[in-house]
């Protein structure tokens, strides 16, 4: 990674005696756009809520473009935010809620007026400015609030959950929208949010956060597809856990209610006997047999969802039921329920949860 | 059936607080004999007593108004910002002034800053109109708190802190640029509500010999017959035009955007 542009170093954070954000550490360079993914309660928000400098660390620092900000008051950080509620002030007009900033700055009218018209035009808003916050819906609210934070040229933009008021339709194309406005001013950002789509769809790197520590933190397909603790397996994507017990350690296989598998090199240190789990996502099966599949296993159709473009089916496979995905085929019928089958899937899929 | 009873029991009410009014401005009108006249209204607004104790006492409204908004709308905002703990607290202060009879307040006072205290208030005029400003803030503390602590509860006060904050505005340009501007209409309230109170209080400005409007009101009525009746109808319609100014203000509020579920 390139030098970094914030740099958060084992930060904690304790509200009394409780512990919301332990041991934290992350490095973002110029330019990256990292998301913060997690539960509610994992202390994501926390985490961005003291870069923004609103809690101030138990113990740990905060450096933004190489100064120390641990301990700076919000209105000298020049960080820029905006907020789940959007926060616009009720008060002022679009024009002048996006030029709020530079005029609390100092900044001549023209100026504050040249700058104003530019972020709205950013936004695709620019006929917007004489509108009061009440007469925008809420995508249009948050664009404003994002030209607002945008409009000052802050050194780090920080989103808290920006999209999760938003209705599904609107949410995706915001999410593009703001994803190539970061990409066009190169400004380091923060994107906190607890949902998984969203986290994969904009980011460079994410960061998965779960009872206050950062997990895993990686390129979204490093995320999704090489999950390193049970957690992230579970919380990143849909996922199948087949239960299983090490038979023979040294030769890599795990007996199964539904049959026997084979992980070649990937028991190590495993004892036999040893109870463990096996994860697959649902792309990575198949309904009967798959060219290039190299494990195969009996099982029974439970249930079938029909959603369109997709049919997802759920086979019994011994004790534990999997999803898979196939595609929708007008001159093909669903499998029925209850209809014998098997799926297949390549070993080295598997990811080992234990 | 149940109609009926709603309209008899609003008809009662409505004679029980409009007839002595009308009564009253029946009365007051009746000056000169055999007929009705403006003559008493005439003789209090022609007098030289009336217009100063009116004038002083509008000032003293205009003043406690500015002590109450600057002390209040910092200690609300402060208070439902980082010690929302402490609001039934801060609560039960502001209601104190509702129990404590205006004579005992005005007492402490006397007895506190009297000329051979440490704070020597009374020894002058001036010091006493302060005295009496804050006494007359102190008394309506209830509703200047509530009136402001309501419009403060129709905002996202700490989200729009934080934004604030984000953009670079320290704690004066908060105050005065998002949070004044979004509760004007409840300080507008609260002050309009001061500035009844003050125009009609008596005991503090009678203890303090302070020549208000209230204690005109009272010397009047002990030495004449209809000019206090028609001083009660001017006394009234300023506190209903305050009432109705409230009105009027409360639709001029900046509207709040649509808020995420």
């Amino acid at each position: 990674m390139s030098e970094s542009f914030l740099s958060i170093r084992s930060v904690r954070k304790s509200f009394g005696a409780t512990t919301v954000v332990q041991d934290f550490n992350l490095d973002v360079a110029p330019g990256e756009f990292v998301s913060f993914l997690g539960p509610s309660g994992c202390g994501k928000t926390t985490v961005l809520r003291m870069v923004a400098g609103f809690e101030t660390p138990t113990s740990g620092a905060i450096v933004v473009a190489g100064k120390d900000v641990t301990r700076l008051r919000p209105n000298q950080r020049n960080i820029g935010m905006v907020f789940q509620s959007y926060a616009l002030f009720p008060n002022l007009t679009v024009a002048q809620n996006v030029g709020f900033g530079l005029k609390v700055a100092g900044m001549g009218k023209a100026d504050i007026d040249a700058r104003v018209k530019e972020m709205l035009a950013l936004i695709k808003l620019p006929e917007f400015g004489d509108r009061y916050p009440y007469q925008l819906s809420g995508g249009q609210q948050q664009r404003v609030a994002l030209a607002r934070a945008l409009a000052p040229k802050p050194k780090l933009l920080l989103l808290d959950e920006p999209l999760s008021a938003l209705d599904a339709k609107v949410r995706v194309s915001l999410r593009d929208e703001i994803r190539l406005i970061q990409k066009n001013l190169g400004i380091t950002t923060i994107f906190v949010t607890h949902d998984q789509e969203e986290a994969l769809s904009i980011s460079d790197r994410i960061v998965v956060m779960y009872g206050g520590k950062a997990e895993q933190v990686g390129a979204p397909f490093e995320i999704y597809n090489r999950p390193q603790t049970r957690f992230v397996a579970n919380f990143v994507g849909t996922l199948n856990v087949l239960e299983g017990t090490v038979s023979d350690a040294a030769a890599g296989k795990v007996a199964l209610a539904a049959g026997e598998i084979t992980l070649p090199g990937r028991l190590d240190g495993a004892r036999n006997g040893e109870a463990v789990s096996l994860a697959l996502r649902p792309e990575a099966i198949s309904l009967g047999e798959k060219a290039g599949a190299d494990t195969r296993l009996a099982g029974q159709i439970a249930d079938v969802h029909f959603l369109g473009s997709v049919i997802r089916v759920k086979v019994a496979v011994g004790d534990n039921v999997v999803s898979l995905d196939t595609f929708n085929s007008p001159s093909a019928p669903p499998p029925e329920i209850g209809q014998p089958t098997g799926i297949s899937f390549a070993a080295s899929d598997l990811l080992l949860l234990r | 059936m149940r109609r009926l009873w709603a309209w008899g029991a609003f008809l009662l009410g409505l004679l029980y607080f409009v007839l002595p009014l009308v009564g009253m401005t029946e009365f007051s009108l009746k000056m000169r004999r055999g007929e009705y006249s403006f003559d008493a209204y005439a003789k209090v607004l022609g007098d030289p007593r009336f217009q100063e104790t009116f004038s002083y006492s509008v000032v003293m409204a205009l003043f406690t108004i500015a002590f109450g908004v600057l002390l209040v709308v910092p200690t609300a905002y402060w208070v439902r910002l980082k010690v929302p703990r402490a609001r039934p607290w801060i609560e039960f202060v502001t209601l104190l002034p509702l129990v404590i009879p205006a004579i005992v307040i005005v007492f402490g006072y006397i007895r506190l800053y009297n000329t051979s205290s440490w704070l020597p208030l009374t020894g002058s005029a001036t010091g006493t109109n302060v005295l009496l400003m804050f006494g007359y803030a102190t008394l309506a503390l209830p509703y200047m708190y509530r009136a402001v602590d309501t419009g403060l509860r129709t905002i996202d006060v700490a989200t729009l802190t934080e934004a604030a904050q984000s953009l670079g505005a320290g704690w004066g340009t908060i105050l005065a640029r998002v949070i004044l501007p979004n509760v004007l209409v409840a300080v507008l309230s609260g002050a309009f509500l001061t500035f009844a109170i003050v125009i009609g209080e008596f005991t503090m400005a009678a203890l303090l010999n302070r020549p208000a409007f209230g204690p005109y009101m009272q010397l009047l009525g002990a030495n004449r017959a209809y000019e206090p009746a028609a001083l009660a109808v001017i006394s009234f319609s300023i506190t209903w035009l305050c009432m109705g100014l409230i009105q009027i203000v409360s639709r001029l509020a900046p509207k709040p955007p649509s808020q995420p579920n």
